[in-house]
């Protein structure tokens, strides 16, 4: 199974698109003059490509009015005289890996194709090598010229954001995971974002798939991927017809493209160490940062134009375990903000009782339609999620406790 | 649900940018390009302060949305959703603003054409400030009735005022009570409307607009709640949908009863009483309300029932949300369970009333599939939600659902129904009805 992924410019005359006989599938990326327009994912028979006048089809349907809505966007600011003469800030983009050496130079190849055009008033990379075990990121850093290293050798993901944390001087530090790249319009979507919103505690964008050359890639991608949509949106502590929110943080963004107000994340104390450790607790990071910067009383944008392509998990096994690793994660977080956050405890214990509900759900309504796969990707993420309600945020602190004696 | 008022508040994005300071209110904003309704927006508190950014981010796709249905016609599907595409073409081509103000500018009718039909029982408050929104239109209609459905006559004296007609029909029921209003009309165009209702200053001429098109025989429009003070005027206009919710124009023809019929055509989206009006004509070829229907007998869904025949009879409704009115929702649980109840009753009983006029099963089958079903999903909703308040709606629901049930045993009820088809061609249909 695999589909081709396809970049249309709408502006352009809409071509055919070809199938090879082993692809089952378009993913179909819509731009307007290289903006993004909407993501659409057609299941076709395999082998058979979709003519000029079905890919036409599909436009009319689905971009034509998403098209409208981001003309009449423009339109409107230039008639509201939106565009604000605030000075630009200085931007870090901090990156995190460990042991992927060949996926950190082609993220910092994309970077080098946009960071020429920036309006940012300063821009730096680092790049975090985390308990590494051989030289081969550092290698791999040497070949670009203005890319900070750093290695951080306590073994977790959020102590080499924290590394990050510690060694940026921007206004503004974006996080990048290693398994992606960004799209040509990432720093101008950014900085876009914050001048709509100067006072944000942070942003978050939309995330792409780079390739769907696998089943469990094409699942995870016909399954709602990270997609969270085309059009701008603004999160505070309380959102209209979500009883539950913040608490629900991931419908935010992820973690893989994410950015905040360096201060503020300072200010916070950084990330918290025990969650994103890794095995066995991989996980519940982005959404600990989320949830504390806007309970900080600060608001996070989401902007679809800042966006970047994630290579999703390649096999089912390792997407079946990045579900565990959801319910997990989840759950993780949930148990830290229910003790330290008590102003809003009927809100995470309805969020629990939520949650079972749903998930039992989704394993109740694949059961009964016999479909295996997505019974064994709820399943999955619920056993996590039992598992991160019977105490595993505080083995996880003390795992991290030792990491840290031991690196002291 | 939090016990504040909520703050409705009207903004004209033709105007210009706004931002909007916190006030420790969570708010609706009614967003219109001049005298367009583009769309709602509800606000949590802390949702506030909102920025002229966030509120364009908001408004871009209603203002594209409107843009589009305003340059081509669109019919209603399923569900009542436009069933053609926007198209990429118009997309890219369309001056979105310079569209919707060359609609805006088109200038207004006079309502000389137009009778006005208010119904109304015992709520001489309300009804004066209904008359009173009349009497401030723009363009006024050519006549004002009144029609007094209170046993007692309750609404005399706040009728004795200039240009508006009196009518006393002590004997209970809306469709009664509409049908002797429709009697007593003399425009070729009637539009009806509720005592619990305050019309916008345009709400006549923009339903004598609506009417330019030949073809259309009924229009409806936009019902906006005029105040969200309770949790229960909330629940009734957030949670559940309010009674209109579309804002852009939407025909509905005899398409949509087809793609809907196999499971009850979907005809209460076509629009709400308080906010309908009819070409005259349509009376004489198909009848007057049901009179078995409506407030005060069934419950409710004489008007929908009415839309239906329109359909049936090869008619288009039009939906044009220009057409504004601001309906004073009920204030407490026990009233809003007590309406929920009776909605629920009067539309099992339409239900019943169509599928015998008809024939047309799919509506007995929405009984007894769609509804449990229904009833059903928002129960699990309600429990995952721990919402107790959507729960004991429900009930009601389930309950006038129940009571509705009780018309399909009734085969002289029935009867009626079934005569009245025959005798649908003939404009003494009215009477017939009313006297059986």
């Amino acid at each position: 199974m695999a589909y081709r992924l396809v970049q249309l410019e709408l502006s352009q005359p809409i071509p055919a698109i070809p199938l090879a006989p082993e692809e089952d599938g378009v993913g179909l990326v819509a731009r307007h003059e290289g903006r993004l327009v909407g993501f659409r994912m057609l299941p076709r028979p395999a082998g058979e490509g979709l003519s000029a006048e079905a890919v036409r089809a599909v436009c009319d349907a689905e971009f034509a009015l998403p098209l409208a809505a981001i003309r009449a966007r423009q339109t409107l600011a230039d008639r509201w005289d939106l565009a604000p003469a605030s000075p630009a800030p200085s931007l870090s983009i901090a990156i995190c890996t460990k042991d992927r050496a060949a996926r950190l130079a082609r993220l910092l190849r994309s970077l080098e194709a946009v960071r020429g055009g920036s309006s940012f008033a300063g821009l730096e990379i680092l790049v975090v090598d985390n308990a590494p075990s051989d030289e081969s990121t550092r290698e791999a850093v040497e070949a670009f010229p203005d890319v900070r290293y750093l290695r951080e050798p306590k073994a977790g993901l959020d102590f080499a954001r924290n590394a990050a944390l510690a060694a940026a001087t921007g206004d503004l530090l974006a996080f990048l995971d290693d398994d992606v790249v960004v799209d040509a319009g990432w720093l101008g979507g950014l900085l876009r974002a914050r001048r709509a919103c100067p006072n944000a505690g942070g942003f978050t964008g939309l995330v792409l798939p780079f390739r769907l050359d696998t089943e469990a890639q094409v699942a995870f991608e016909s399954r709602g991927g990270f997609g969270r949509g085309f059009m701008p949106f603004e999160f505070r502590t309380e959102r209209h017809g979500h009883a539950l929110h913040p608490v629900g943080a991931g419908v935010l963004g992820a973690g893989c493209n994410m950015c905040f107000d360096r201060r503020l994340l300072l200010s916070l104390g950084g990330f918290d160490e025990a969650l994103d450790t890794g095995a066995p607790l991989p996980g519940g990071g982005d959404l600990d940062i989320f949830y504390r910067v806007l309970r900080a009383g600060r608001t996070m944008r989401y902007e679809p134009a800042y966006a970047v392509y994630h290579e999703h998990r390649e096999t089912l096994p390792q997407l079946t375990r990045q579900y565990w690793t959801w319910g997990l994660g989840f759950m993780a977080f949930l148990e830290k903000a229910r003790r330290t956050d008590p102003e809003l405890r009927p809100r995470h214990a309805a969020m629990l009782w939520w949650w079972m509900f749903d998930r039992l759900g989704a394993i109740g309504r694949s059961a009964l339609k016999g479909r295996g796969q997505a019974l064994g990707f709820a399943w999955a993420e619920f056993k996590g999620g039992l598992q991160g309600m019977v105490g595993e945020y505080d083995r996880s602190r003390r795992r991290v406790q030792r990491i840290r004696e031991q690196a002291a | 649900m939090t016990n504040a008022p909520w703050r409705i508040l009207d903004i004209d994005l033709a105007e210009g940018p706004r931002d909007l300071a916190a006030d420790g209110s969570p708010h609706l904003l009614v967003l219109w390009w001049r005298s367009l309704p583009i769309g709602t927006l509800a606000l949590a508190r802390s949702e506030l302060p909102f920025s002229a950014a966030q509120l364009a981010d908001a408004a871009a796709p209603m203002l594209a949305d409107q843009a589009l249905a305003r340059t081509t016609a669109r019919h209603a599907g399923e569900d009542g959703a436009p069933q053609e595409p926007a198209g990429l073409d118009a997309a890219m081509s369309l001056d979105v603003l310079g569209q919707l103000d060359a609609v805006a500018a088109a200038p207004p009718p006079r309502a000389d054409r137009l009778s006005v039909i208010v119904c109304t029982r015992d709520r001489p408050q309300q009804l004066a400030a209904c008359l009173d929104s009349l009497a401030t239109q723009a363009a006024l209609p050519g006549q004002v009735v009144v029609v007094d459905n209170s046993g007692g006559g309750s609404a005399r004296e706040i009728c004795a005022r200039p240009g508006v007609t009196y009518l006393h029909e002590p004997a209970p029921g809306l469709s009664r009570a509409r049908n002797a209003g429709l009697a007593a009309a003399r425009g070729d165009l009637l539009a009806f409307t509720d005592d619990d209702v305050e019309l916008a200053p345009s709400w006549t001429q923009e339903v004598v607009r609506a009417f330019d098109d030949v073809s259309v025989d009924a229009v409806t429009g936009l019902v906006l709640p005029a105040r969200l003070d309770t949790p229960a005027q909330r629940a009734f206009e957030i949670d559940l949908g309010g009674f209109t919710s579309r804002h852009f124009p939407i025909r509905f023809d005899s398409r949509f009863l087809e793609v809907t019929r196999h499971m009850g055509p979907q005809v209460w989206r076509i629009g709400a009483g308080a906010n309908m009006a009819f070409r005259r004509s349509v009376f004489a070829r198909l009848g007057g309300f049901d009179e078995r229907l409506g407030a005060g007998a069934s419950g409710c869904s004489e008007d929908s029932e009415f839309w239906y025949r329109i359909l049936a009879a090869g008619g288009v409704c039009l939906y044009e949300p220009r057409a504004v009115v601001r309906h004073h929702h009920r204030s407490d649980w026990q009233g809003l369970r007590r309406q929920l109840r009776a909605y629920m009753a009067g539309h099992v009983a339409a239900l019943v009333a169509q599928a015998d006029r008809y024939g047309h099963r799919g509506n007995i089958r929405r009984i007894f599939r769609q509804l449990p079903v229904y009833f059903a999903r928002k129960a699990m909703q309600a429990v995952q939600n721990l919402q107790g308040w959507r729960l004991r709606l429900l009930w009601a629901e389930v309950v006038g659902w129940a009571i509705g049930l009780t018309y399909l045993l009734r085969p002289r009820w029935r009867r009626i129904g079934r005569a009245s088809r025959s005798r649908a061609a003939s404009p003494a249909a009215t009477a017939e009805v009313r006297h059986a």
